[in-house]
């Protein structure tokens, strides 16, 4: 058994698609509280790894262990109730209105009664602001809206870890802001957060610790300011020149 | 045919003909509502089997389905009636109405899995990864996401099913089964009428007025279903 403050433990993570080996091997640890920021060049397999993560893609091979308990199969949905994602395309699921989306899984789950949903989503709503969206649907919102009442789906379920892929690359400047400082206040409550984003300056600001991948290895870890500042690798100086 | 019109009042106020014009009409919407039926089911079961994961306990399944749908596309539907009727099911003093459903039913399976199958292929995969993030269980995922949305993609291409499937049936009148068409020929061929085309008339007519409720109706359906494109609220 790890130790007790480990949430996630990802030992020797593969993941290919056909002959394309995406993630060659990944071992990682998330502790509780933590906030990770994921960086990487495009088809690094940034994404996958998160992904792999809750098995929205199944691993190759390779073992995830959330408080101990192997991810396989056969848990894998008990599992994901405690592991949230947040999507590139937020994904509000389109033939519900916003109420219908974030009751879904706490009501079909038993987590919640449908009462007791009904108001978490109403608190959850009124502090995002948009408690006049009870009872639209989602073609009728915009993306920052969208974006938000998808964090907030996912914290319905009170998850231990929340993923977020990409979270704000489709989204215009003006909703980023909204979502990021969304994304700030769950950091500041103590959530435990991973993030795959290419916004350099939210990843310095709100990560713990910054995992770099290069072809589907993490090739440098470390605190913001280590990596930013003094970055060990000449694979991640060359990233850092070109983005920064 | 400057008798067209004085023909036509002949044929509406002869109840023998108008009759025949319904008994035959009767006959032809039981065949496509009954063929519908089962064309729904069955397509429903192959465009599942084909749209579900791969996994050793389908593959010949799906094998069975793709060589269905192919056969059955590829060959006439007049050539499959004639083998359900002189064939399969050759045996003398069964109905023949029950024969021609199943050789509509099941060539209507074909086509109506293929426009369900692409139906539930064109949701967003987004709407399947967002239930599955939650924890929801496949069926779940299908019955609350994945076919509601897929129902509005399907309504518009089965319509068009049912309505080929009405007209089609006028080929059961090359097995000598009395049906809307078979009805105007019949009058047609009648002393009294002496004229194929205004009983043709009045039966495409028929045809006319069954297709253009059917249309209505689903554009109707349509609508209602894509109420949560609009920009509104519920």
């Amino acid at each position: 058994m790890d130790n007790q403050h480990t949430d996630l433990v990802v030992r020797n993570l593969k993941k290919s698609f056909g002959e394309n080996k995406v993630l060659r091997g990944i071992n990682f640890e998330l502790h509780e509280g933590e906030r990770v920021v994921v960086l990487g060049p495009s088809g690094s397999g940034k994404s996958t790894f998160l992904r792999c993560i809750n098995w929205m893609e199944e691993p190759t091979s390779g073992e995830i262990f959330l408080d101990g308990v192997r991810i396989d199969a056969k848990n894998v949905r008990k599992m994901r109730r405690n592991i949230g994602m947040v999507f590139q395309h937020f994904n509000l699921i389109s033939n519900m209105t916003v109420m219908e989306n974030l009751i879904l899984a706490p009501v079909k789950l038993r987590v919640m009664k449908k009462d007791a949903a009904m108001k978490r989503a109403r608190e959850l709503l009124r502090h995002i602001g948009l408690s006049e969206k009870e009872n639209a649907y989602p073609a009728s919102l915009s993306g920052g809206q969208k974006q938000r009442i998808a964090i907030i789906r996912a914290m319905m379920l009170s998850p231990e870890v929340l993923l977020f892929d990409e979270p704000t690359s489709a989204l215009d400047p003006e909703a980023i802001g909204d979502v990021l400082s969304l994304i700030r206040e769950l950091a500041d409550r103590g959530m435990t957060i991973m993030i795959v984003t290419h916004e350099m300056s939210f990843a310095k600001e709100i990560a713990t610790r910054i995992v770099f991948i290069d072809k589907g290895r993490i090739i440098e870890e470390g605190t913001p300011k280590e990596f930013f500042e003094h970055p060990k690798t000449e694979r991640v100086k060359e990233f850092l020149n070109r983005v920064l | 045919m400057n008798d067209f019109f004085p023909k036509i009042a002949e044929l509406f106020s002869t109840p023998e003909y108008i009759d025949s014009l319904l008994h035959g009409f009767l006959l032809t919407m039981q065949i496509s509502y009954f063929a519908l039926l089962i064309g729904v089911a069955l397509g429903t079961v192959i465009a599942l089997i084909d749209t579900a994961k791969r996994s050793k306990w389908l593959v010949v399944p799906k094998f069975i389905c793709t060589v269905y749908t192919t056969v059955i596309r590829g060959t006439p539907m007049a050539l499959q009636l004639f083998i359900m009727f002189f064939v399969i099911f050759a045996v003398k003093g069964f109905p023949s109405i029950i024969t021609a459903i199943i050789a509509f039913g099941l060539n209507s399976a074909a086509y109506t899995a293929e426009v369900i199958r692409s139906g539930i292929q064109s949701v967003d995969i987004g709407q399947k990864e967002a239930g599955m993030a939650l924890g929801l269980s496949n069926f779940t995922i299908f019955m609350k996401i994945i076919a509601p949305q897929a129902i509005k993609n399907i309504i518009p291409a089965l319509g068009n099913e049912i309505i080929t499937v009405i007209k089609e049936t006028a080929i059961v009148s090359m097995v000598g089964m009395y049906d809307l068409n078979m009805a105007a020929k019949d009058i047609g061929s009648g002393q009294n009428m002496a004229s194929y085309i205004v009983p043709m008339f009045v039966a495409a007519l028929f045809y006319l007025a069954t297709i253009y409720l059917i249309t209505f109706i689903v554009r109707r359906v349509e609508k209602s279903l894509r109420r949560s494109d609009l920009r509104g609220e519920k």
